[in-house]
């Protein structure tokens, strides 16, 4: 309320409702993204609905520059909300950040409203804050479970947010899809869907540069989100 | 002397209690909301009811100028008692959280959630120096979820949740009225019947149906509605609450 003089201690009731709550965006800002330097995941991420839930499956590679592997155990998906995940796609920094900075949000609402966050409500907030963010270019998918159903969304670095039954992000992208449009189809249970989710997330991994070194896998249920790593394909399945 | 002058001093400062734990002036803004006409809200199975004693003090005063129930947003509607002024700013905060709720989560905000932020606003106005607390109280009514609820603000900055309530002028007469005639399940027509009936149970010489705003959110379309003069005449009549002086 401008109108108003602000008194100490007060509530910012003018705070950018784009912005996250314990921080500004402007105190967030970290130099210039350097392209060279900074590590990237590169990656393929995947994101299935199911009735039972959603399955995530990622590789776990980072690179940088997209030529030297920097890291070969990276966990690329993570809880943000008790039934919904996110993954890391792009500068890993940047990523990381968002994961921290969406998850003490999803936290502070459900303290404050004794409920937690809808999906809509979770990838809306989400998406304001990769419009508007210095979170350099990000890609991640969102999938969780809230009282209407299973949802998987993906959101671009220009803050777009797209929902879908099934989606892919990261360099392996393409790859991933060819293995997701020939054997994906409506009604698969949640086991068969996280076979599905490694092989294509398999796929990526021999033809992208970017992906590889195996495959974290989350499950995410109305009772919560399960997640687990695999150096090989095989031990994930 | 010396005790008259402290005693003055907890009754001066906002931000100081006084020796048996009281904020003079939160309890003197609580007296300026009786000054107020009063307002009642009805929680019902099917929505919320607010209505509210609007009655001009001349007859050449624009009626539609007495501001007593307002939206907040398409679910939410507040009603007041007390400064009108000191109303206008709570109901600009509430409408503006309401949008940011939209902004930021894409979806509409909670009734409780959209009293909290009013009441703490409000809190704030008793622990700063410099500042004078809200004369006013409001009664938030909307869907949450599917669901009716009804909250009550003071200028303490307290939130109570309501099934049937009244601030303002008459406030206890008509709350034992509420409290004899609440009956839970009402439907939503049943609930403007009480609500009309309360605030006539007050009234020496019958409801003026010109002098009353009525507004509901019910369940269904989960959207705001205020009632029409005529809407409002009808029921008055019906329910004979208009008394002989009227017309």
């Amino acid at each position: 309320m401008s109108n108003f003089p602000d008194l100490p201690g007060m509530k910012d009731l003018d705070a950018n409702p784009y912005e996250p709550e314990l921080a500004s965006f402007d105190e967030m800002q970290a130099g210039g993204d350097d392209d060279e330097s900074v590590v990237k995941t590169g990656t393929t991420t995947i994101g299935i609905t199911t009735d039972e839930g959603v399955v995530i499956a990622t590789d776990m590679r980072a690179s940088i520059g997209g030529r030297f592997v920097s890291n070969k155990s990276i966990q690329k998906v993570e809880q943000i909300h008790p039934t919904a995940a996110l993954t890391l796609v792009g500068s890993v920094g940047g990523a990381q950040s968002f994961i921290r900075t969406l998850r003490s949000e999803a936290d502070l609402y459900e303290v404050r409203r004794g409920e937690p966050m809808s999906m809509s409500g979770l990838a809306t907030l989400a998406g304001n804050f990769a419009r508007g963010g210095p979170y350099f270019a990000i890609s991640p998918i969102l999938g969780g479970v809230d009282e209407d159903g299973s949802h998987v969304y993906s959101i671009d670095p220009a803050g777009g947010v797209m929902q879908d039954d099934y989606t892919v992000t990261g360099s392996g992208q393409q790859i991933a899809y060819g293995t997701l449009e020939d054997r994906y189809e409506d009604g698969l249970s949640l086991e068969e869907s996280r076979e599905l989710a490694i092989e294509a997330v398999h796929a990526a991994s021999e033809r992208d540069t970017a992906s590889g070194n195996g495959v974290y896998v989350a499950e995410v249920t109305a009772e919560g989100v399960d997640i687990e790593g695999y150096e090989n394909f095989e031990g994930a399945r | 002397m010396q005790g008259q002058n402290q005693q003055q001093a907890y009754d001066r400062g906002i931000t100081i209690f006084s020796p048996d734990g009281r904020l003079y002036q939160v309890e003197y803004a609580r007296e300026a909301v009786k000054r107020g006409t009063a307002s009642v809200g009805v929680r019902t199975a099917d929505g919320i009811v607010l209505a509210a004693d609007r009655h001009a003090r001349s007859p050449l005063l624009e009626r539609d100028s007495i501001e007593k129930i307002h939206k907040a947003d398409d679910h939410v509607g507040i009603a007041s008692a007390g400064h009108v002024a000191d109303a206008r700013q709570l109901i600009d905060l509430a409408r503006r959280q309401a949008q940011i709720n939209h902004l930021r989560y894409g979806e509409p905000i909670g009734v409780e959630s959209l009293t909290k932020e009013v009441t703490d606003y409000i809190q704030q106005y008793t622990q700063t120096g410099g500042a004078r607390p809200f004369g006013v109280a409001l009664l938030v009514g909307g869907i949450e979820d599917g669901e009716p609820r009804l909250f009550e603000t003071d200028p303490s900055g307290t939130p109570y949740e309501w099934q049937a309530v009244a601030i303002g002028g008459d406030r206890e007469e008509i709350q034992n009225f509420l409290e004899d005639e609440y009956a839970e399940g009402m439907d939503l027509e049943a609930g403007v019947a009480l609500a009309l009936r309360a605030l006539a149970s007050v009234s020496d010489d019958g409801l003026d149906a010109t002098g009353v705003d009525v507004a509901t959110v019910d369940v269904e379309t989960e959207q705001f509605g205020s009632l029409s003069e005529d809407e409002i005449a009808e029921r008055v009549t019906e329910l004979e609450l208009g008394g002989e002086s009227d017309e």
